[in-house]
């Protein structure tokens, strides 16, 4: 197997008592599409912001493209190719649709982009030239012309989202790290954005790492899953195997699983799952010492 | 970024003919408008340069007395020593030089904490020139005995005035420029798409603090004699915070329009009514924040005829709701049994 892009080494984050990632072994290839579950609070963002540079975990390492990257603020890390989004949209306001998108082209998109390790200068693909082609890439250009022009607070909040993605893409990435990109959106804008993230992945020779809450479009769109539980990883698999792996269904997926697949999903699913989560919680309280967040949460429920 | 060079064009045009303007004024102007025009311009560098930084990335800065002060005391010690224009240099250097150390230290905090922290380094700056003074050549201020000619001083101010607002006009239209604004719409954002901050910011700081060193060397001859307490006046900063937020940190004419009309302003305000100087630089002041928020320099055509429409529209809703009043007290005296208003209907 070849190098991976971006490789966490028991990577964890502590902030103060409480130990939101723990030792969380991860890597990731070139051209993958995967996947990170988990319940609330199991310590998904946090993980994000680590291996993105937004925040420098307390113990374990990160090598990327053979570089070891630990601690190094999030311009290094997206120097090396690696580009995220946030969970709720952080465009530049003030500046144009366009401006958001040029800005990353001036900055990391600007270095010459090596795939391998010692791989000759590859051309940039034709789709991420210019903040045009970007547009026209997410769907926000070509024949809405005048969005460009608008200010990127005046755009709904789905687009911004999108702008989002298109702001990560001009730093012309290698790894693109999506955190909740489908988050309140609609069911058929949902599906949308999943065809348009493998979409990116096929054309653009992109590796994709996609959190996302809505477990049942994931798990039907992505080739590998990573379940965290209270900060550990419990799971890494393909999605079939996943689903089938007992501590998964114990800790995260419980017996609803097999009519969420079925099509059922929706809120009133994912409350039953997040309840059998708190009552495992519960359960397991006397072998795992319970630092996760969502142990105080069925605690205050149970209160 | 790709503004179109038309704009470039036209911020030069306008800056080269207020600049031939202003150098043509000492010469048939009284030495009052002479002085006022030299205090102008001292603001419009230390405005200009402060929003190149503080405007753009947001950070509030209280420093500039601190550099402005370091600058003065820079050109009173080295003036015996060294020629008039080296002694400026030497004072934008020591301030700069000065910045990065300030800048390394404090400027990982944002908000509050930096504008205090700034503040408070320019309290700890004065009071070690003061104690330095005391213990160690055992004076309280400095004499300045080599002192230029009037009018090689108020060249000075122009010329750095100048390299003020064409530095704004040119780090606008580069990435460092962007930069800045990157950080200030949103630091970890613009970290994430491949900006190293804490470089563009160090840099930006001791950018603007050169400048503010400068004119302190220039201006500190103003004076012949100077001390802690003169030149590191917090109010030098504070004048300089409040013509760029008046003028319009965000925009490239703004401060320049602010430092002038503030300076013009402090000086009529002074001498007119001197009781009330400061009250009414502080009612303009909330005024401006109320009503302007953008700056003087968001001031358009469309402002005013808004606040004419506002002023109208509320005048003829009071109206209408008098009227309403009016006509209640009427049905409840018919109620009560005066009849004698039917005609009314």
């Amino acid at each position: 197997m070849t190098e991976p892009l971006l490789q966490a080494r028991a990577v964890s984050v502590r902030f103060g008592g409480l130990t939101a990632v723990d030792a969380v072994d991860a890597s990731f290839h070139a051209g993958e599409l995967v996947g990170i579950i988990g319940p609330n609070g199991a310590g998904k963002t946090t993980f994000f912001n680590a291996i993105s540079g937004v925040v420098a975990p307390t113990g374990g390492e990160l090598i990327a493209g053979g570089q070891r990257l630990t601690g190094a603020g999030p311009h290094r890390f997206a120097a090396r190719g690696i580009a995220r989004t946030f969970q709720t949209p952080r465009v530049f306001a003030d500046m144009t649709v366009r401006d958001n998108i040029a800005f990353g082209l001036q900055f990391a998109g600007r270095r010459p982009r090596r795939w391998g390790l010692w791989g000759a200068q590859a051309p940039v693909p034709w789709a991420l030239r210019t903040p045009e082609s970007i547009l026209a890439l997410i769907g926000l250009g070509s024949e809405r012309q005048d969005l460009a022009a608008l200010p990127a607070a005046a755009i709904t909040p789905s687009q911004q989202r999108l702008l989002e993605i298109g702001m990560a893409l001009a730093t012309r990435p290698r790894l693109l790290l999506l955190d909740e990109v489908a988050a309140g959106l609609t069911e058929a804008e949902v599906e949308a954005m999943a065809q348009l993230i493998r979409r990116l992945r096929d054309e653009l020779d992109l590796s994709v790492v996609w959190i996302e809450h809505a477990v049942t479009t994931l798990l039907r769109h992505v080739e590998r899953v990573i379940v965290l539980h209270q900060g550990r990883k419990i799971a890494d698999g393909p999605p079939a195997e996943v689903v089938r792996n007992r501590e998964v269904i114990e800790a995260y997926l419980g017996d609803e699983m097999g009519d969420e697949t079925g099509g059922a999903a929706g809120d009133k699913t994912r409350d039953k799952t997040r309840d059998k989560t708190g009552d495992n919680t519960g359960d397991n309280t006397s072998d795992n010492t319970g630092q996760g967040l969502n142990h105080r949460h069925s605690a205050g429920a149970a209160a | 970024m790709n503004r179109p060079a038309a704009e470039l064009r036209r911020d030069g045009l306008v800056l080269f003919g207020l600049a031939g303007w202003a150098l043509a004024l000492p010469g048939h102007a009284s030495e009052f408008v002479a002085s006022l025009a030299l205090t102008c311009l001292m603001y419009v560098a230390l405005a200009s340069s402060w929003a190149l930084f503080c405007g753009t990335s947001r950070y509030l800065s209280l420093a500039t007395a601190a550099f402005f002060g370091l600058g003065a005391y820079t050109s009173a010690l080295g003036l015996e020593h060294v020629g008039w224009w080296s002694a400026i240099a030497l004072g934008a250097l020591v301030a700069s030089a000065v910045a990065l150390v300030m800048g390394a230290l404090v400027l990982h905090l944002r908000g509050t904490y930096f504008a205090v922290l700034t503040f408070g380094m320019t309290e700890l700056i004065r009071h070690a020139i003061t104690f330095w003074e005391k213990s160690v050549t055992g004076t309280v201020g400095r004499v300045l005995t080599v002192v230029p000619e009037r009018e090689t001083v108020y060249l000075t101010v122009l010329l750095l005035a100048v390299l003020a607002v064409a530095t704004s006009i040119v780090v606008r239209r580069t990435r460092f420029g962007l930069a800045l604004a990157g950080i200030g719409a949103d630091e970890q954002r613009a970290q994430t798409l491949g900006v190293n901050t804490r470089w563009v910011k160090t840099l930006g700081f001791a950018l603007t603090a050169a400048f503010a060193g400068a004119v302190g060397a220039a201006m500190s001859v103003r004076w012949t004699y100077i001390d802690p307490p003169t030149v590191f006046n917090p109010f030098i900063g504070f004048q300089t915070v409040l013509i760029a937020l008046i003028g319009g940190a965000l925009t490239l004419w703004g401060p320049l329009i602010a430092a002038v009309v503030f300076s013009l302003l402090a000086e009529t305000l002074r001498l007119q009514v001197p009781q009330l100087y400061m009250m009414s630089l502080g009612l303009l002041l909330i005024l401006c924040v109320l009503y302007l928020p953008g700056g003087l320099a968001s001031l358009r055509w469309a402002t005013l005829q808004g606040w004419w429409q506002h002023s109208r529209q509320a005048l003829r809703e009071r109206r209408a709701r008098r009227d309403r009043r009016n006509q209640r007290n009427q049905r409840a005296n018919r109620a009560a049994g005066h009849d004698d208003e039917d005609s009314d209907d």
